[in-house]
């Protein structure tokens, strides 16, 4: 789509923001509500990857659908650009407002409806991940996607991301679960997408705005499918002495049919950072990797799956194999996991979190570049991942105040997402672009397949006032307005904390 | 004039723009066995994708795989098996249907039940735009966040966005046990929502659930009206789940061939009009009910429902007069109707007739400007 460029000319610069917008913001959503001075906004300077500060111009926090809908329509008569923001837990710098207004959607955390017979709820964007289920436990039902962020992220957040999580290999991503939304477009337009039945005859609408990461506007509200919470469940912990023998045994697991809930990898780096915190779990401390699966469903053959499981990981080389007795320890084992981003806080101040996937037959071949990677640069890299999906996560602890280990942690950072490329994989598996990704965009799409992201672009915010500089690079939508961070990045190179 | 491309993508493009230079219209096909879905296309010219076939891309221990759009759904099924995998696709037709109209049409069939329709299975596409661009979404891995969702916004675009050329699809390892079992009422007829609300109660899913109306029924060697089960997963869950199924259907079960899978996707080949009704899963009754309205005049309409999914789908052979009856009948019904096929006349009636959604217009600007490509599809007044 090369000829359309021309179209895609840069817009003027947005005036700049000042007292009279916080002000005419401030009588919708009342003096409270809106953040102008530096102090105030600092809390809002980062999402949860450490990498990035850029302070908004002004943040706002509508309560209401109508506030927030008030607020947008201000913003587009005031020509501003503007970064929808859940709880900041995004680890690619997506929800950064860099000079523009931050809209914080996280006190619209109103569950609108349940609908146990169709399996249907419809909530508000600052609604949390785990709220959601727990508001319809009493149902016998749950949300799958369960991002390990899932006690702070919102579902608005989720959409936005196309959010993962440990159980998306048997359930799917947040796309699979996002019936219908009802979306406010950046120029104020209310626009219906999908439908609660799940039957649609025109474009997939939702699956389109699902990972568009604030960049076409703001979901309203969201209806989500709801899963039944399953008859029976099994957690099994599996240890081997390598890396490679653990991700043998992932391979041959899922060539059996069975669809585990989840089958994640935490190497010894991870179990030691686990093991030494708050949230030990009880991996053994001395294994080179550990796998945690968990399979459920109806409990009628499930114990054949679990033997199964056993006896492929022990053939696989596992050291020990144990299923977790009751409910009490695999709460603990998932606790492990789902907190190991957190324990790392133990190793260094900073940590950056890597997100990429690689086909599943590349992780032994992906999994020692990694490590030699980090040898080469004398980095500690540490491994916690959806082992199931190929889903990568390799992490740095590191001190951000140390420029010399800094430019080395991104230098690795690029090997990293160069090593998955070649191996047929992508650059982000559920953390999406943000800002962080963009520099690696061009490894996995040509000029033409950006431009046609675009054109996309254009049609849901033909100004590209929300979100402005994220997910697709500056060079082919010539997004220059509003973004101020992106073009200093592009004219001094990777970023460095 | 028909061409059927075997060269390359670019060869693909290079037609598009040769279209867009001459201010043609191009009707996008695979192996053309549903050329008369989804609303006429107003075009003179055909840009085949039959020749344009071949598994690039397979490696069995990844579960997913690469073809270009022509390839055949039987293709895939012959390379895949022996590793004991398969695309858990099954449109209404048969595996000569093509990978690239399967994602293009988003048509699901029974297995729907258990992995979703073609939304929930491709990872990512190669497409020729409407501006002659060849443009790349997704990926080739199961799992991507990595820029706007292109793919999931072609699948099901009819091609009017792009030609796809190339996608890569999620497979599945089969189970270890796959039954096809039938279950007939024993006194009065299938309660439709009775199945959707046992089934929505019992701990397992079924590979396919399908309610096949009496016609529909005969036809497929069943006698009659039936619930129709495939009950997939390792050999104890699946002889649990058969001791369960009589309990479910109110009746009691019997092994038939899976061959009845084939012959209920096949079984409307010969109609002239075929919808999809459907309503929230909850009112599954209600949409098999107003699918009786509409096929009342004729003894040989074909009715079934995916009770799980709320979808009920009839197929007649409808000509003349009763058109009129239909387009009546079809206007005060509160379900949601698609059609996947109709005579021109009842496309340009309420409710099949529909304003373009002014969002998705625009979406068709961006991509197709010219609108070359399937010009009368989706959206737009039927031409006649």
């Amino acid at each position: 789509m090369t000829s359309s460029r021309g179209a895609l000319a840069p817009a003027s610069p947005p005036p700049a923001i000042d007292r009279s917008l916080a002000d005419r913001l401030a009588a919708i959503v009342g003096d409270k509500r809106v953040l102008f001075r530096p102090s105030e906004l600092l809390t809002y300077a980062s999402d949860a990857l450490p990498s990035y500060h850029k302070q908004p111009g002004l943040a706002v926090f509508p309560g209401t659908r109508d506030e927030v809908v008030a607020v947008v329509r201000e913003l587009a008569r005031s020509n501003v650009p503007f970064v929808p923001r859940g709880a900041g837990t995004g680890l690619s710098g997506g929800a950064l407002a860099d000079g523009a207004v931050l809209v914080g959607l996280n006190r619209l955390t109103r569950v609108i409806a349940v609908d146990p017979e169709n399996l249907t709820a419809t909530v508000e964007p600052g609604v949390v991940n785990a709220a959601l289920s727990r508001a319809v436990a009493p149902h016998g039902l749950h949300y799958a996607p369960d991002p390990s962020s899932q006690a702070a992220c919102t579902i608005g957040g989720n959409v936005a991301e196309n959010a993962g999580g440990p159980h998306c290999l048997k359930y799917g991503v947040t796309t699979n679960h996002i019936l219908a939304i009802t979306a406010l477009l950046p120029n104020g337009e209310i626009v219906s997408l999908g439908s609660a039945s799940g039957e649609t005859d025109g474009y997939d609408m939702v699956g389109c705005f699902v990972g568009s990461e604030g960049c076409f506007g703001i979901a309203l509200d969201i209806t989500v499918r709801l899963t039944r919470n399953p008859e029976a469940v099994r957690t099994i912990l599996a240890d081997f002495l390598s890396l490679d023998a653990a991700a043998r045994a992932v391979t041959s697991i899922v060539a059996t049919g069975i669809i585990p809930a989840a089958l994640e990898m935490i190497d010894q780096a991870t179990i030691r950072a686990v093991e030494a915190s708050i949230y030990a779990a009880g991996y053994p401390t001395d294994a080179a990797a550990a796998l945690l699966i968990e399979v459920d469903g109806a409990d009628a053959g499930l114990e054949r799956d679990v033997a199964t499981i056993e006896s492929i990981c022990n053939s696989s080389g596992a050291r020990t194999v144990r299923v977790a007795r009751d409910e009490a320890e695999r709460a603990r084992l998932w606790q492990g996991r789902k907190k190991a981003f957190g324990a790392m806080g133990r190793i260094s101040s900073h940590l950056v979190v890597q997100d990429a996937v690689v086909p599943r037959t590349k992780l032994p071949e992906v999994l020692d570049k990694v490590r030699r990677i980090g040898e080469d640069l004398r980095l500690r890299v540490a491994n916690v991942f959806h082992a199931g999906d190929g889903n990568l996560h390799p992490n740095i602890a590191y001190d951000a105040n140390d420029p010399d280990e800094s430019a080395r942690v991104q230098t690795a950072m690029h090997a990293i997402m160069r090593a998955c490329v070649d191996a047929g994989g992508t650059i982000t598996g559920e953390h999406g672009i943000g800002i962080d990704k963009l520099q690696y965009m061009d490894l996995i799409f040509s000029p033409d397949s950006l431009a046609a992201m675009c054109s996309l672009r254009d049609v849901f915010d033909p100004d590209r006032r929300s979100n402005p500089g994220k997910v697709v690079p500056m060079h082919s939508c010539r997004e220059w307005h509003g973004a101020r961070s992106a073009r200093q990045d592009a004219a001094k190179g990777p970023p460095v904390a | 004039m028909t061409t059927a491309v075997s060269l390359s993508a670019e060869a693909i493009a290079d037609r598009v723009r040769d279209a867009q230079t001459r201010g043609a219209r191009l009707r996008i096909a695979g192996a053309g066995t549903w050329l008369d879905a989804g609303r006429p296309v107003g075009s003179s010219e055909e840009l085949s994708l039959a020749a344009h076939t071949g598994i690039t891309e397979y490696t069995p221990g990844d579960l997913t795989l690469t073809a270009r759009a022509g390839t055949t759904l039987r293709e895939i099924r012959d390379a895949v098996s022996p590793h004991g995998q398969w695309l858990a696709l099954d449109p209404f037709g048969s595996d000569e249907g093509t990978l690239g109209a399967t994602i293009a049409t988003a048509s699901a069939g029974p297995l729907a039940t258990r992995f979703g329709t073609p939304r929930d299975l491709a990872l990512g596409l190669e497409f020729v735009s409407g501006r002659g661009a060849t443009v790349r979404g997704g990926g080739r891995v199961v799992k991507n966040v990595a820029g706007f969702d292109l793919t999931r916004l072609l699948t099901g675009s009819w091609g009017t966005l792009g030609v796809i050329t190339e996608a890569t699809v999620r497979l599945h390892a089969r189970p270890e046990a796959d039954v096809t079992l039938a279950v007939s009422p024993s006194d009065d007829r299938i309660d439709v929502g009775g199945v959707r609300a046992a089934l929505k109660r019992w701990p397992f899913v079924p590979l396919a659930c399908e309610v096949v109306n009496d016609s529909l029924g005969r036809e497929l060697g069943l006698g009659g009206e039936a619930v129709v089960f495939r009950l997939g997963g390792n050999s104890e869950s699946v002889a649990e789940q058969r001791r369960a199924i009589a309990e479910l259907a109110g009746g009691p079960a019997r092994e038939v061939d899976p061959s009845v899978w084939r012959s209920l996707r096949a079984a409307d080949d010969d109609a002239t009009l075929v919808l999809r009704v459907s309503r929230a899963p909850a009112e599954v009754s209600a949409a098999w009910a107003d699918a009786t309205a509409l096929t009342a005049p004729f003894a040989s309409a074909r009715v079934s429902a995916s009770p799980a999914r709320g979808i009920v789908r009839c197929a007649t052979q409808a000509v003349g007069a009763s058109i009129e009856q239909y387009a009546s009948t079809l206007a005060g019904l509160r379900s949601r109707i698609v059609a996947e096929r109709a005579p021109v006349h009842l496309w340009n009636a309420p409710p099949l007739a529909r304003a373009a959604d002014p969002l998705q217009s625009r979406i068709r600007d961006a991509f197709d400007p010219q609108r070359i490509l399937n010009p009368g599809i989706l959206g737009e007044r039927a031409v006649s």
